[in-house]
């Protein structure tokens, strides 16, 4: 078998993993359970504690006795209560009535757990160790959370993607091959870390015994978090290092919170923990996501982790995505209006970009931006997809999140897209579940009224930052006092657990999967979300919207063709990487392909007197370069 | 005119009578004039009196009305006569009223790096971080004082002194990018404001006098302008506080015993807000100066301050526009307390030819919650400027030098960048040089400023007149030389040159995520003319021009959208004074 997947990785070009890449064993797994499991132990609070690879392969989840008890089995309206279930509640929305997944009390720990722990993976590197808790300061209405006119969060609506709906996002039947999805997207609540062997990034753990899937709405004080405290524990002896750590990392001068837990704070010695079997509990199966036998970790960029090495598509080393059978994923395909070679030549651009361009996250200092690149067709089919060596997992899903969302924005069927959606919406089996979620047909009239009757018809070149721009909680984004945004929930009730549209569009497959992973649903959400019988095809948002900066359409004249999405580093250089990545591309083509023409972009659109934004590009772009201005008239 | 007042208001009195046969210098014995000396050249002259002589005395009404039967009158509209209203006269027995009314107004064009609007830019196309960097400011202030003084203060301190000034003023800033006057870009790119400040209000009692000297001990209560070194490199400020000061050995030696609860500022106007409650912050002042040490004609200066920060706990504190100013939003942008102790040497005078000007500080405390490890961090910062010169006939050749130290590393458990409490340094061409006129954004990496407003030291605060102090800040290597040409009577005009540098960019590095930011800030070069017609202070007219010319490492940190690489700082100003 070994010889077999050798032979393919050589047939299919994989260059083969240079440096040895670390894993978790499974008896690490065992380890790391039983220290978070001490720790709570000791805390006298039963948790559920789960731990994941750095591709989101869910590698044990224990369950404590009496772990999140205090509303068990509660259950949906209509749905029997199951009272050997553990659930957590999603926070509340602070500011009024919850709508959502705010307030949601259905969901199993486990659940939480498994999403906490592929936070801390995924959202970190070899460059930088990121935790749930760095997740809640950057996705909340303020960045800082509760700073007074603040724009909101650079990462303002991650935490909608992984969804269990993707289409990219593998499930458990693939294999060990990732990414995997998550069940509930990415998690902002305090108790999810990354897990390092010998500096390099092996997974993440995450822990639930608070009851509460919440989110820290203040981050200027110092929490002694239990959900915290117990995955700490978790991470001594695999922790991040010292020098990669969120806090040690600035975003336009703000240093990211990593733990407000320290190691001194902790209740039990991580160092001589309790053995697993004698402590209250049991490792647990989750439907959809674990076997019920501990297993160790995939080595990144293994071929059996679904990432892999690869020296020649772009003509420079990039990382593909490959399936179980070793089948290599989004390899450069020609769309409608675009050609392979096309494809090739933007992607390679939008790599040498990324490689040249100076990094917002990540420590060494001066270190080059590590990205997923997706190229899409304008219905959202993927033409090509490929990382940097070291990019953060999330980016995958994300940037092609992103590359759709501009197609299909920039789409002058848009507006007719979101009709038919709130239509096959209304004719699904579940009935609206008013209030928690709105037809997208709302935040279409409310666009319409505030960009003219034409919005999403007109072909407006829609970046991802305009369209976050759009779908802030307050428009202009930050600043109290102001109309909610027009793709967002109303100001009072928009929170990280209740986005607007990019919520809804998906919300009915969060619900039917957590629903599927109870018992409570007879099947799983299908892997594409946001199913519409369109005439744009399947593919449009099959992973969801997405919300915050990092993608342009790609027009060939006046038509829109395409749209390149990147995640993965600040999103200042997401921005220019899809943007200069595409342009330079283009000058070097010269078939007629370009970002969108000026005059069609959406920063020519001054909704109540704001400008929209098309793209930001970095302050200093560029390693060994001073060269500033770098996007400037393109 | 006066002499003769004062001797009239003395002799009237007998005990003074009585004391006068004793007049003499005090610690002077008494001269004896030699019996044999020749009297006089002229044998034709009368005699002098003898010292011990009584004189005839005949009473007059008062000193005052005296002058006015003299044919002196009163003259409120000339500030050169004898006025009532500036104080020449008593307006009740020995009760003096000075009022006197300056009116400032400043234009100002300049341009400093500029970041575009975050959610919002001015115009299409602004696809970068660096926008239009021109601007400009108009601000007017009408500065009202008025005093009333007890005491005839022609040769004793005041027995008391209560003033009070309230400032008016109207300013107006013109942008070119949104978001840079107020968060919400939808607000445009001109504020017009205005504001009533208080600079002064205080009540200053004579407690004594020591000596013959009329060496004294006062105490001033109330907002009241102070300075604690020569230059005001530390703390100048018009602020609440209490202050014992007086002299000693005729004049040789001042001392100053302080406490100040600083107001908190009108963010456009710059002025004193005493309409909210002040700061938590205090600044406890201790000095004493000798004049004439080490040479005759130097004063030197030894001085220590402290400056105790509770903001802290105030929770979060925005300006009048909606910017966070407290705690500044770097780093982990949590609330903190600070204590930090300024022990300072400062100089000012001439050892023969040569001036000097020259002060050292070391500053020695504790921050509760360094911003960048959120632990508490010790202060161990120090600042050294000197400015010597030298003058010939009309002109006079200064060179520049100054060095605040830089925090090394932003991370470990000690700051050791310096920052003032409140500087206001007349140094190196002051306003008129670009760098210490004009505050710079550190665009990317906060909402701080690189250099402060009529600042000269780099300490990346939200501002000079909110923010807290910051000793996590890259420090400054200042060298330059200057030439002041008194061309005319009436006219001044002066050069600048001045070479800045970092002294250390680690902060910055963090700050920004951008390893190695070269130290160089680069070239600043003014000039400015002084104009005053009448050769009086009733009114002047100054215009100066500043530029600078980015070194490496001010490029590496800023740019502009135009691709301008000079920054200029206009400033034209009229002050009249009544």
């Amino acid at each position: 078998m070994t010889r077999a997947l050798l032979l393919l990785a050589i047939l299919i070009g994989i260059s083969g993993n240079a440096r040895a890449q670390q894993a978790l064993t499974a008896a690490e797994v065992t380890q790391i359970l039983s220290q978070a499991a001490s720790e709570a132990q000791a805390r006298g609070r039963p948790a559920a504690i789960a731990v994941v690879d750095r591709v989101g392969n869910v590698l044990g989840v224990f369950q404590m006795t009496g772990a999140n008890n205090a509303d068990p089995g509660v259950a949906p309206v209509g749905i029997p209560a199951n009272p050997a279930l553990r659930t957590v509640r999603v926070f509340d929305n602070p500011r009024g009535q919850n709508t959502g997944l705010n307030g949601a009390p259905f969901v199993p720990d486990t659940l939480a757990a498994i999403t906490k722990a592929i936070t801390g993976a995924y959202l970190s590197s070899n460059g930088n160790a990121f935790s749930t808790r760095t997740a809640g300061q950057i996705v909340q209405n303020q960045f800082n959370p509760g700073e007074r006119n603040a724009p909101s969060g650079p990462l303002y609506g991650v935490q909608f993607s992984q969804l269990p709906c993707s289409d990219l996002n593998l499930r458990a039947t693939s294999g060990t091959t990732g990414p995997k999805r998550s069940p509930l997207g990415l998690s902002a609540d305090p108790g999810g870390f990354p897990l390092y062997k010998n500096g390099e990034l092996v997974g993440g753990v995450g822990a639930i015994a608070d009851g509460a899937y919440g989110i820290d709405v203040n981050v200027f004080d110092r929490d002694q978090d239990t959900d915290e405290l117990i995955a700490l524990a978790g991470t001594v002896g695999f922790d991040a290092p010292a020098n990669i750590r969120a806090d040690r990392i600035t975003v336009d001068g703000k240093l990211l919170r990593f733990s407000d837990a320290a190691r001194g704070n902790l209740a039990s010695d991580p160092a001589n923990p309790a053995a697993l079997s004698s402590i209250a509990g049991s490792v647990v199966a989750v439907t959809g996501y674990f076997s019920g036998t501990i297993q160790a970790g995939q080595a990144f960029l293994a071929i059996t982790s679904g990432f892999a090495l690869d020296g020649h598509t772009y003509g420079l080393l990039s990382v593909i995505l490959v399936d179980h059978t070793a089948t290599r994923r989004y390899d450069p395909i020609a769309g409608a209006g675009l050609t392979a070679a096309e494809v090739t030549s933007i992607m390679r651009h939008a790599l040498t970009v990324a490689g040249s361009a100076r990094a917002q996250i990540r420590q060494p200092l001066n270190s080059s931006a590590q990205v997923t690149v997706s190229i899409v067709s304008g219905t959202g089919e993927v033409l090509a997809l490929a990382r940097t060596v070291d990019a953060p997992v999330f980016g995958t899903d994300v940037s092609l999140q992103k590359a759709r969302s501009a197609a299909f924005l920039s789409s002058t069927q848009a507006a007719s897209f979101l009709r038919l959606t709130d239509t096959a919406r209304m004719a699904a089996p579940v009935p609206l579940l008013s209030p928690l979620e709105s037809l997208v047909t709302t935040y279409l009239q409310q666009a319409q009224g505030l960009l003219g009757p034409n919005a999403f018809a007109d072909g407006v070149a829609m970046s991802a930052r305009a369209i976050g721009n759009m779908a802030r909680p307050t428009f202009p984004d930050g600043i109290g006092g102001t109309p909610s945004g027009p793709l967002s929930r109303d100001a009072a009730e928009a929170t990280p657990g209740s986005t607007g549209l990019q919520l809804d569009l998906v919300f009915l497959d969060i619900v039917t999967h957590v629903l599927f992973v109870r018992g409570d649903a007879p099947a799983d959400a299908a892997s594409q979300c946001t199913r519409t019988p369109a005439p744009m095809g399947t593919r449009v948002l099959a992973n969801g919207l997405q919300v915050f900066p990092g993608g342009v359409p790609i027009f060939r004249g006046e038509t829109l063709v395409g749209a390149i999405g990147v995640s993965g580093d600040g999103i200042d250089q997401d921005d220019m990487i899809a943007f200069l990545g595409l342009h330079r591309a283009a000058s070097e083509l010269g078939t007629g392909l370009n970002n969108a023409p000026a005059a069609r972009r959406a920063d020519q659109l001054t909704p109540n007197g704001v400008r929209l934004r098309y793209v930001s590009c970095p302050v200093q772009a560029f390693l060994g370069s001073r060269a500033t201005n770098v996007c400037r008239g393109l | 005119m006066r002499l003769i007042a004062a001797l009239f208001w003395l002799v009237m009195s007998p005990a003074y009578a009585d004391d006068l046969a004793q007049l003499r210098r005090p610690g002077v014995p008494p001269r004896e004039v030699p019996a044999d000396a020749p009297l006089t050249v002229d044998p034709g002259a009368v005699a002098p009196p003898s010292r011990d002589l009584r004189y005839e005395m005949a009473p007059v009404p008062d000193r005052w009305r005296l002058v006015e039967t003299i044919g002196v009158p009163d003259d409120p509209w000339n500030p050169y006569r004898q006025s009532t209203i500036k104080g020449d006269r008593p307006i009740y027995k020995d009760y003096f009223f000075g009022f006197s009314a300056i009116l400032d107004t400043v234009y100002e064009p300049r341009s400093f790096p500029v970041p575009v609007g975050l959610q919002s830019t001015g115009n299409p196309g602004d696809n970068d971080a660096f926008g239009r960097t021109p601007s400009n400011v108009l601000s007017s202030s009408l500065i009202i004082s008025s005093a009333i003084i007890k005491g005839d203060t022609a040769y004793k301190p005041p027995d008391f002194e209560l003033r009070f000034t309230p400032v008016i003023n109207k300013n107006r800033v013109e942008v070119d990018e949104p978001r840079l006057l107020y968060p919400d870009p939808s607000r445009g790119t001109t504020r017009t404001d205005q504001f009533i400040g208080l600079q002064d209000a205080f009540l200053d009692y004579h407690i004594r006098n020591v000596s013959d000297r009329y060496d004294f001990d006062s105490i001033r209560v109330g907002i009241q302008p102070f300075i604690s070194d020569f230059r005001g490199f530390l703390f100048q400020d018009n602020q609440l506080g209490v202050r014992l000061f007086g002299t000693r050995s005729n004049n040789l030696w001042q001392y100053n015993i302080g406490w100040f609860r600083r107001l908190e500022k009108d963010t456009n106007s710059g002025l004193n807000d005493a309409w909210h409650e002040p700061r938590h912050d205090d600044v406890f002042a201790v000095n004493l100066y000798r004049q004439d040490f080490p040479v005759l004609g130097f004063t030197s200066q030894a001085t220590v301050l402290h400056n105790r920060n509770r903001e802290g706990e105030e929770g979060f504190h925005y300006d009048k526009n909606g910017f966070l100013q407290r705690p500044a939003p770097i780093g982990f942008e949590r609330p903190r307390d600070y204590d930090v102790t300024y022990f300072g040497l400062n100089g000012d005078g001439h050892f023969g030819r040569f001036n000097l000007t020259a002060s050292a500080y070391y500053a020695h405390g504790k921050d509760r919650n360094n911003p960048f490890t959120d632990e508490q961090a010790d202060i161990r910062a120090y600042f050294a400027a000197a400015e010597p010169s030298i003058d010939f006939s009309w002109l006079r050749l200064r060179l520049s030098g100054a060095y605040a130290s830089a925090d090394r590393d932003p991370f470990d458990r000690k700051e050791t960048g310096f920052d003032a409490i409140f500087e206001n340094p007349q140094f190196a061409g002051a306003d008129t040089s670009y760098w210490i006129r004009q505050a710079i954004p550190l665009i990317g990496g906060g909402g701080v400023a690189l250099s402060g407003r009529n600042g000269m030291l780099a300490s990346l605060r939200s501002s000079k007149e909110e923010g807290q102090s910051n000793f996590n800040n890259p420090g400054l290597v200042l060298l330059g030389g200057g030439a002041d040409l008194d061309i005319l009577p009436e006219l001044r005009f002066s050069l600048n040159a001045n070479r800045l540098w970092f002294a250390d960019t680690k902060v910055l590095d963090t700050l920004r995520m951008q390893e190695g930011i070269s130290r160089d800030i680069g070239w600043d070069l003014s000039a400015a003319l002084i104009y005053r017609p009448f050769q009086t202070q009733n009114v002047v007219l100054r215009l100066s021009g500043a530029v600078l010319l980015p070194g490496k490492g001010f490029k590496e940190l800023f740019d502009s959208f135009e691709g301008n690489k000079t920054y200029y700082s206009v400033l034209s100003n009229i002050v009249l004074t009544y």
